[in-house]
């Protein structure tokens, strides 16, 4: 009598391990699609400053016209991009574009002064904020779900759930990356 | 010293805390059972429900509980837009949903966070805290106030002031009834020890105050914890240190000082000198910048 308690309660006691590490990855995994979409969000609508971005600068700088085709050819490859490496490498391409456009704009003082170019940066510069910050979300999420599909016990269920390591989102910017270094 | 340490350090003391305080109750438990028998225990459920239900309405209505007591009123977007996009931005960091936001009419720099879960949060600035501030400092203040709320810290303070009540209201009545002779029982007759009986007064009189100190404690450690929480969204310690050494070099303080909402703020409201460290809802800010600076010294620990 009690052996076939203890052997019920054994198998009661696997199968909510096997559940919940099944759940577990289900949820991970769901979580690092959010966490891409986030991304996708935020690169759209940094995308969708940059037309009028490019006309206002282009009214006091129209000749810096080199600065305005690395813009929009950047955003043209961005639209077109799918797979994360793409995406990644679209939006480091558009990062440096609009890093260069807004260093022309540093060299003429009336369009540094007109008041649609500042509320355009400072659009510009939460957008960035809020691209960098999807993409560290996104990396922390996809750092939690490898580990959990190459740890004991998630990884024996990682098959069944169908869910496998994904790629990190990596921009190719050394200075996104680094963190201030401050010396005492 | 890196965030991840800290934050698992602060968790597991959090832990450890709250077990102290489950001991407790289990030690007044014992004392009422010494002293009263099952007329001491029977008092129990009925302190437990008064702490709950006391503690547990003001947390569940936490968000408008708060509101009222701190004078906050809330705001929409139009209404000051780059606060709500620096918000946004630190929610983005950290998962949340963008909570709601409210403004205190204070001079004095101090903001908290509110609500019972995630999806019910709300942050207030005093418009103080709002025009000292730059953007990265700021970002800190909003990153520690979301940490509040991605760790859960309502409901860590609402258990915690809930075991702390029911210790106070079980030690009060057993004190009073011991006073009026309670304790010639007949229930007593197995607890002739008089070891025991000794033990068990001590434990009635010391508990409230024991409980008392480790609910600030719980306080102090969930303070240190949303400020590591917080550079693990903003990857930024120096934002949170800058913000801290503001608050530091301010002396104002908030209009009101109620101690019931003291350890929501970000800054202690409370008069530093009128509060003894052991009793302090908030770590010294002084050692909280410094362990901030040790995250800045070791960059490449993230």
């Amino acid at each position: 009598m009690s052996t076939t308690l203890i052997i019920v309660a054994a198998i009661l006691v696997i199968a909510l391990i096997c559940v919940a590490g099944y759940n577990r990855l289900v949820r991970l995994n769901v979580s690092v699609d959010e966490a891409f979409a986030q991304i996708e969000v935020q690169l759209k609508r940094r995308s969708d400053l940059i037309p009028n971005l490019v006309e206002t600068v282009k009214g006091y700088a129209a000749h810096e016209k080199s600065t305005f085709d690395a813009v929009v050819a950047a955003r043209a490859r961005s639209t077109s991009a799918t797979t994360i490496t793409d995406v990644a490498a679209a939006d480091g391409a558009m990062t440096q574009a609009l890093r260069g456009l807004l260093a022309v704009a540093e060299a003429y003082p009336d369009l540094k002064a007109s008041a649609n170019f500042l509320s355009l940066q400072e659009e510009l510069s939460t957008t960035e904020n809020k691209v960098g910050f999807s993409r560290q979300f996104y990396n922390d999420n996809v750092r939690s779900l490898n580990s959990a599909v190459k740890t004991f016990p998630s990884n024996l269920f990682a098959n069944l759930a169908k869910v496998t390591s994904r790629a990190f989102y990596e921009v190719d910017d050394p200075s996104d990356r680094k963190a201030p270094n401050v010396k005492f | 010293m890196n965030f991840r340490k800290i934050q698992a350090a602060n968790k597991r003391k959090t832990f450890e805390l709250l077990f102290g305080m489950g001991l407790l109750v289990g030690a007044v438990v014992y004392a009422a059972l010494t002293y009263f028998g099952k007329t001491g225990v029977g008092i129990v459920p009925f302190a437990v429900g008064i702490a709950l239900i006391s503690v547990w309405g003001s947390y569940w209505a936490s968000d408008t509980i708060v509101l009222t007591m701190t004078g906050a009123k809330e705001i929409v977007e139009s209404e000051n837009p780059k606060l709500f996009d620096l918000i946004h931005e630190v929610a983005i960091a950290s998962g949340l949903k963008m909570p709601k936001v409210a403004i205190v009419q204070d001079s004095a720099p101090n903001a908290f966070a509110t609500g019972r879960n995630p999806d019910k949060a709300l942050i207030a600035f005093t418009t103080g805290i709002l025009d000292v501030m730059d953007r990265e400092e700021l970002q800190g203040v909003i990153a520690h106030e979301l940490s509040h709320v991605a760790n859960r810290d309502t409901l860590v303070s609402a258990v915690a002031a809930t075991t702390a009540g029911a210790i106070a209201i079980l030690s009060d009545f057993l004190t009073r009834m011991m006073w009026f002779g309670g304790g010639r029982g007949d229930d007593r007759e197995n607890n002739q020890n008089p070891l025991a009986l000794i033990f068990s007064l001590v434990i009635l009189i010391l508990a409230p105050l024991a409980a008392i100190l480790l609910r600030s404690a719980i306080s102090r450690r969930r303070e240190a914890l949303a400020d590591a929480t917080a550079v693990s969204f903003t990857r930024n310690p120096t934002g949170l240190r800058r913000a801290l050494e503001v608050l530091a070099a301010d002396n104002t303080v908030v209009q009101q000082r109620s101690t019931a909402v003291a350890h929501i703020w970000i800054e202690s409201p409370l008069d530093g000198s009128s509060v003894s460290k052991l009793f302090s809802t908030h770590p010294p800010i002084e050692e909280r910048i410094a362990t901030l600076r040790r995250m800045e010294a070791n960059p490449e620990t993230y």
